[in-house]
């Protein structure tokens, strides 16, 4: 039996629970009548269940659509390949939509990333921080010729996402007041923001133009640069009714002007 | 406090947390996962408000006391936050590791009970000790193998840990039970072997006997009634320690609050029967 110091057996025993063991790791597990694999095997297990259950609970839609126990085959490959980087297991999963991406048996469910991503937005939602209360006096103060150097800090909570399936739908469609909903997969893109309200989160539909300005400035980029994108591609926009919009919603926590050039 | 006159509490979930909120039952105190309420700021909120009106115990899972690397820092800085908010009746963490190179399993893993592994985690017990400015205790942790090169029983380094760094001991009897049929040790020569002084709390949780290549190992799934033998470990523990304060822990198929509070109660009347001696003051 050749000991292996702490580091290493610790590096072999994670890369045996993950993948496959070595012989100089199962040579330092007393048997006791049962084989070391078998040993090893009961910890894999926990493991693998415990963190499934986990990434069930953060994407029950994912899972719902293409059934439990399919998902259980796709979380064992994601947890193998993307274990936890933290001890926190509520921050665990946001790799989920990309691994999904690109897992080929789920090629045939070109929507269901995106879903991913929706319901990892859910999520993020359900456990930010409170928003802090913004400066409205501050930044009525601002010099109107610095407003366009202005960047803001959104509610935490918010996400937005766009995406050329009816993911909204989809999810609302499992949700337990959406159970009878249709949902026309041919319908065109959506425009998404996700937030926390109340005891709940609350994901909507908003206009594409109202979508690149709030999404631009969610991005870190200054009121000036994000008015100057969501004009671009939305030449119609009414600024002055979109600012208003943003504060009656009270989706900014902070904002700092930025130093001039 | 708690430790005067030591009672039983519950392990609280997230399941029951709106009943506790709603019902108030007359527990004497509460355990949670720290970990849960780092990264979750509503269930922050609910801590908070069962904080109000119960002691609550912060019981880590994250830490990796054995990692062989060091302490991930930015975690126990998340845990002496945590720990500055819910001015905890106790904290505890377990004689374990659970990450590697970046990864972290969400597992108490297995060390070999060397002089290697003392010196790590008794660095390391320290470190945690220093940042929170206040005693913990470890936890014997649940096992299903044990490694050749162990130089020392469990028990005997559990009691060197203690006399290294002043830290405390959380005696899981139900662990001590399944470690006993899963890695052969002897349950009553265990408890004999803990320094009584040292115990700060036990914890109590049922197992489930399942099938591995023909053999029955003991799972600590913290599903099920704490079992008749683990009761009467148990009772041997107190006449060995006196009585701790003692919580029951429930994890998976989690029942109704009330069958929780029942396990309590029925702690509660083993402490009761068992001596008043306070352990700590014949501490060895």
């Amino acid at each position: 039996m050749a000991v292996l110091a702490l580091p290493e057996l610790q590096q072999s025993f994670l890369v045996g629970l993950l993948g496959s063991e070595d012989m100089a790791l199962l040579d330092l597990i007393e048997g006791d009548g049962l084989d070391a694999r078998a040993r090893l095997g009961i910890y894999r297990h926990h493991i693998l269940t415990t963190l499934t259950a986990v990434l069930e609970a953060a994407y029950p839609v994912v899972s719902a659509l293409v059934d439990r126990r399919f998902f259980g085959y796709a979380a064992d490959a994601f947890i193998r390949r993307h274990p936890p980087a933290g001890p926190c297991l509520g921050e665990y999963g946001a790799d989920v939509p990309e691994f999904l991406a690109a897992f080929p048996p789920c090629a045939h469910l070109p929507y269901l990333p995106d879903v991913a991503r929706l319901e990892w937005a859910v999520h993020r939602a359900a456990t930010a921080p409170p928003a802090a209360a913004l400066d409205r006096e501050g930044l009525r103060s601002v010099d109107p010729g610095r407003m366009a150097d202005v960047t803001f800090t959104l509610d935490p909570s918010l996400s937005h996402l766009a995406s050329p399936w009816p993911v909204e739908k989809i999810w609302r469609a499992h949700q337990a007041e959406g159970k009878d909903l249709d949902v026309d997969m041919t319908a065109g893109r959506v425009w998404l923001e996700v937030r926390a309200t109340g005891d709940g989160v609350t994901v909507r539909s908003i206009e594409s133009g109202r979508y690149a300005l709030r999404n631009a400035l969610g991005r870190g980029m200054s009121l000036g640069e994000a008015i100057e994108i969501a004009l671009g591609s939305h030449p119609a926009l009414n600024v002055e009714v979109e600012i208003r919009s943003m504060l009656e919603d009270n989706i900014f926590s902070r904002f700092t002007v930025r130093a001039g050039e | 406090m708690i430790d005067q006159q030591p009672l039983a509490g519950i392990g609280l979930r997230a399941s029951h947390m709106r009943e506790l909120l709603a019902r108030r039952p007359a527990v004497p105190w509460v355990e949670v996962h720290a970990e849960n309420y780092m990264a979750d700021a509503r269930a922050l909120a609910s801590l908070e408000s069962v904080r109000r009106d119960y002691p609550v115990s912060l019981h880590g899972v994250g830490l990796s006391l054995g990692s062989a690397g060091p302490l991930d820092r930015h975690h126990l800085d998340r845990l002496r936050g945590l720990a500055d908010i819910v001015e905890p009746c106790l904290v505890s963490e377990h004689l374990s590791w659970s990450t590697s190179g970046g990864a972290y399993l969400n597992h108490l893993l297995p060390l070999p009970y060397t002089l290697e592994t003392l010196g790590l985690i008794a660095a390391h017990v320290e470190e945690v000790q220093e940042r929170l400015g206040r005693r913990i205790l470890v936890e014997n942790p649940s096992s299903y193998l044990r490694f050749r090169h162990s130089a020392m029983p469990e028990a005997e380094f559990l009691a060197e840990l203690t006399r290294r760094t002043g830290c405390g001991l959380l005696c899981d009897v139900n662990n001590v039970y399944v470690n006993a049929w899963n890695v052969g040790l002897d349950a009553e020569a265990y408890l004999a072997a803990l320094p009584a002084g040292a115990i700060g709390e036990i914890h109590l949780a049922g197992h489930v006997a399942n099938d591995a290549d023909g053999q029955t190992i003991l799972i600590d799934d913290h599903g099920s009634p704490v079992a008749a033998p683990v009761w009467r470990l148990f009772e041997r523990a107190l006449e060995r320690f006196g009585s701790r304060p003692t919580l029951i822990e429930w994890d998976t198929d989690i029942p109704e609050l009330d069958v929780l509070l029942d396990e309590a109660r029925t702690a509660e009347a083993f402490l009761a029967a068992a001596a008043p001696k306070d352990g700590r003051a014949r501490a060895a």
